[in-house]
């Protein structure tokens, strides 16, 4: 991450009433291709600086990663003496030993000089007494670690590195709508998209591509995630046959609000609020002694899910309580989760306890890649949710996805340059487009089926009901069943907007189509690890980690149109798994 | 919840326009973004509108109820539907419409891609290779402009740019001070010459629509305001915008009233003000003007001038004149000035006050342990189950 010496004067004369992006042409050649609008996308330029592109299906500035409240981790030691060792530590027994730790010391390291970066490049962090980038407590840390601007921590880093990528002038192809990756001599050679506003096909050809695109949060009723959220880069990599890992390690987040899951910030517990179901009582004394509010979130939720089946709930749901923190402290350190509060809920938390549940929110499993971003086939890369690394093996810590997704986002970016540099040619085939053309006739012709919200919902349901924070034997092979029968619906998925401009019906539809895919491959993934790890608890039949059968990771192909399971080893280096106590 | 929406439909390609009414059932807890889902899933697919977060921080669902700019997901539909009132939903102003609600956003980019919205470090670079040191009171300077969420709210209810189309408008702007507020950049006489320029701060007709309609409190009028202030702090004041601003400033100090008859020469020049003086004349006989005041100073001019110096004392310069801060922030009201924590969980409905376990007085509460963290036999049941 070079940072150019801006020049006062030069500024006004070459910067002035800087042009939107060309209008792009159907495969043109770029360096590097980001997809998606996410915090990774946007950092992965900055690295290359010349030519690259991005193509966000939502504008850039709405990327999910904005979502992220709380704060990015690292050991900067500005609240208490901290260190990258200790960081990785926390984050490998947070993974409940199933994250690669050569990926978790990489990150850990990097992850000081990039916050830096960040600050430098303007973003506006909170402040401690002396001036530096304030850090608070989160979940599992042995230290303050997590650096944060209020509680709206992921906006400012969008906000950040888009003014960067504004600065270096890079193009970007807005609400373009990635469907295919274009395969050819082995290599990614670009990407077929759906031009969402305009309408129409456009293959942009690349000598990299770098995919992005978040989580497949949309899977579940109440997720935390972004209606973006479904997947669409995990299920473009494995359509073309590349290896997805760790499926079945869904995250569910602590405290969401009901109905449908919006976010309310760790940041809220690292401030100090409680958890206490319907008597008042902070159950967590009885799960997590310990760290009480401040334990891992597989932990915190789990103890939710129990308290809430042992009828100590209010309306399903436990409470928040940030009374005893101070309206002062609320507003000048929370304020965006109060606004949540207050709008979704009308709650007050001044004056009552919010209700929150556990509602999924982070997917630690993904398209597999190496320490540079790699995947399997030469030229495609992917970074942050997407992506597995594998950083969060069986469960992410809070703070530590945005810190992943810039610093393997970097890695990605960084990497794919020196690629894109040292190769020159760009061949796209008369042929790429033809999947596509050929899903897009057949979506657009059919004159009767069932509209997608049914098959959707549906979906969402049952994957929370069979497949959340508890699972059971009996319920994932129902879910087995129930996803192969909604995928048979859908084949027959009915579209209404036969139109060009902004046909988000088509792209809804395409996206179902994503979340479909992966369910599939999560149930066959959730069914063979019979154990319990982090975000895969399965209580009835295999209550506790087996590291002598799983201390490894689940890899899911797809051979012949289904999905295949196999294993692979976690990279281990120095840490032996202990037992997980909090 | 039974209701009811009007919404403008349009279609750019044929150039269609018709208000459509559409009844559906709605949650109760519905937003209007969930309530353009239901019309989407259920009614009439082709509905074009944006949407992603649903919890008010991607800026995608800009759009107007009622004429009035709004962002979709942060608008509770309960009351309306109570009130059997049917709102008429349609695009944001000031800006094309392509689809139904979806407005090309491309004009408003360009003018944010305008105002060089990058910070341009300044000459101190940490030496460290770490963080600028900078105090949280310094910061919070920009907290409100750094709330922006680009949704466009304010550009669609600006009121100077319906009449000049290019003027850079309320979201640039306050991008703007974003950056002229932050201690780490070195650009700002250059920023500010350049916000200066035509269809710039001094264009902005005060109407505070902007700072009414932002959903997240980033009140740009405030922020073109502190630009003119900076501007002026600076001596960046050849627009006539500034000079007229001076000029109240001056006349409050000096004679503690607005000696108006002055103000065209002072802003305008006195060329100008001489080549007006017919339409003044004019002005005066249908007696749009007053009688030209015999000079005098005013009897409690003191107060204004003591307000200069309590401003010169305090060091509250250019932007710093304006409040700054997270608690401005806080629009939402509350009412906890004088409330204890005691009085908080004795007040009537309020949720049990908090205790650890064994220490309150709650039954029933099981046995369980730390070795429920990865569950073991504890009797789980489905919700809904017994």
């Amino acid at each position: 991450m070079s940072e150019e010496g801006a020049h006062r004067g030069q500024l006004a004369a070459d910067r002035g009433g800087s042009e939107l992006p060309a209008t792009p042409r159907s495969s043109e050649p770029g360096d590097v291709v980001g997809e998606d609008a996410d915090v990774d996308r946007v950092e992965a330029r900055p690295a290359i600086l010349e030519p690259a592109a991005e193509l966000p299906d939502v504008p850039a500035v709405g990327a999910p990663g904005r979502l992220a409240q709380g704060g990015i981790n690292a050991a900067l030691g500005n609240a208490s003496e901290d260190d990258p060792e200790v960081h990785a530590f926390d984050t490998v027994k947070g993974s409940d030993y199933l994250g690669d730790q050569d990926a978790i010391q990489i990150l850990c390291d990097e992850a000081p000089a990039d916050v830096y970066q960040l600050e430098n490049w303007g973003a506006v962090f909170s402040r401690t007494e002396d001036g530096r980038i304030a850090q608070r407590p989160f979940g599992a840390a042995g230290a303050p670690r997590t650096a944060y601007a209020a509680d709206i921590t992921g906006h400012v880093l969008v906000q950040v590195l888009w003014e960067q990528v504004c600065k270096r002038d890079i193009p970007t192809y807005e609400e373009y709508f990635a469907w295919h990756l274009v395969e050819n001599d082995g290599r990614c050679q670009g990407v077929v998209c759906w031009d969402l506003l305009d309408g129409g096909l456009k293959t942009i050809g690349a000598k990299t591509v770098i995919l992005a695109t978040g989580g497949a949060g949309r899977l579940y009723v109440g997720t935390t995630n972004a209606y973006s959220c479904t997947g669409d880069a995990m299920a473009m990599a494995l359509r073309i046959g590349l290896p997805l890992k760790d499926m079945e390690m869904m995250q569910f987040h602590p405290t969401t609000l009901a109905p449908t899951g919006v976010l309310i910030t760790e940041g809220c517990r690292g401030e100090g609020a409680y958890l206490l179901n319907k008597d008042g009582e902070r159950f967590l004394k009885r799960y997590a002694p310990n760290t009480m509010e401040l334990a891992s979130r597989d932990v915190i939720s789990r103890a939710e899910q129990m308290e809430i089946d042992a009828g100590r709930d209010v309306d399903g749901n436990v409470l928040l309580d940030l009374r005893h923190l101070g309206a002062e402290r609320i507003i000048e350190r929370l304020p965006g989760s109060r606004e949540l509060a207050m709008t979704f809920l009308g709650v007050d938390p001044i004056y009552d306890p919010i209700p929150v549940r556990p509602g999924a929110h982070y997917h630690m499993g993904g398209v597999a890649t190496d320490v540079w971003g790699q995947t399997e086939l030469t030229g495609l890369y992917a970074s942050g949710e997407c992506a597995c690394v594998s950083v969060h093996g069986a469960n992410r810590l809070g703070g530590n996805a945005l810190m992943e997704t810039i610093t393997y986002g970097k890695r990605s970016g960084r990497h794919a340059a020196e690629w894109a540099l040292s190769h020159t040619t760009v061949e796209v085939p008369e042929s790429a487009e033809r999947d596509a053309e050929r899903e897009l006739k057949a979506l657009l012709e059919r004159g009767d089926g069932e509209r997608p919200w049914s098959i959707r919902d549906e979906l969402a349901t049952t994957m929370h009901e069979n497949f959340g924070v508890f699972r059971r034997e009996r319920q994932m092979q129902e879910q087995g069943e129930i996803v192969s029968g909604l995928r048979e619906r859908y084949q027959r998925v009915l579209l209404e907007d036969k139109g060009e401009i902004f046909n988000s019906d088509l792209t809804q539809a395409i996206e179902l189509g994503f979340l479909l895919d992966l369910a599939e491959c999560m149930v066959v993934a959730g069914i063979e690890r019979k154990e319990s790890r982090g975000a895969h608890a399965r209580p009835d039949d295999y209550p506790d980690r087996d590291d002598e059968k799983f201390l490894k990771h689940t890899i899911v192909r797809l051979v012949d149109g289904t999905p295949q399971l196999s294993w692979e080893p976690v990279r281990m280096t120095k840490w032996e798994p202990q037992e997980r106590k909090y | 919840m039974q209701m009811a929406l009007k919404i403008w439909r349009y279609d750019s390609s044929t150039g269609e326009r018709a208000l459509k009414e559409y009844e559906i059932e709605a949650p109760e807890w519905a937003t209007l973004l969930d309530c353009l889902d239901i019309v989407k899933d259920k009614h009439d697919g082709s509905l074009a509108f944006r949407k992603s977060c649903r919890m008010m921080i991607c800026g995608s669902c800009g759009m107007r109820m009622d004429g009035a700019a709004v962002l979709a997901c942060k608008t509770r539909m309960y009351d309306i539907a109570q009130e059997g009132r049917v709102p008429v939903i349609s695009a944001m102003g000031n800006l094309p419409i392509r689809k139904d609600l979806v407005v090309d956003m491309d004009p408003f980019w360009s003018k944010f891609k305008a105002m060089w919205p990058w910070l341009e470090p300044g000459y101190d670079r940490p030496e460290d290779g770490r963080e600028y040191r900078i105090s949280q009171e310094r910061m919070n300077v920009v907290h409100k402009e750094s709330l922006c969420i680009n949704c466009g709210c304010c550009v669609s209810e600006c009121n100077a740019m319906e009449s000049d189309p290019e003027f850079l408008g309320p979201q640039a702007l306050a991008k703007g001070m974003r950056f002229v507020g932050d201690p780490r950049d070195g650009a700002t006489v250059e920023r500010l010459e350049r916000y200066n320029s035509e269809h710039g701060i001094w264009d902005c007709t005060r109407c505070y629509f902007c700072n009414e309609r932002c959903p997240k409190g980033v009140d740009p009028r405030d922020a073109i305001a502190k630009l003119g202030a900076e501007s002026i702090r600076l001596g960046i004041d050849r627009d006539m915008g500034a000079k007229h601003a001076k000029w109240f400033v001056r006349s409050a100090e000096t004679t503690g009233w607005l000696r108006e008859e002055e103000l065209i020469p002072k802003t305008q020049g006195y060329v100008s003000a001489i080549k007006q003086l017919k339409f003044g004349a004019s002005l005066a006989r249908h007696g749009k003007v007053r009688p030209v005041p015999i000079p005098h100073t005013a009897r409690d001019v003191n107060e204004a001038r003591n307000l200069r110096k309590v401003v010169r004392e305090q060091d509250r310069q250019g932007a710093l004149g304006h409040v700054q801060g997270e608690h401005a922030l806080a629009k939402l009201d509350h009412g906890h000035q004088s409330e204890s924590l005691e009085q908080i969980y004795d007040r009537p409905g309020a949720s049990p006050r908090p205790f650890l376990p064994g220490e309150g007085s709650a039954e029933g509460q099981g046995s369980l342990t730390q070795a429920d963290v990865t569950p073991g036999k504890e009797p789980t049941r489905k919700r809904g189950e017994d």
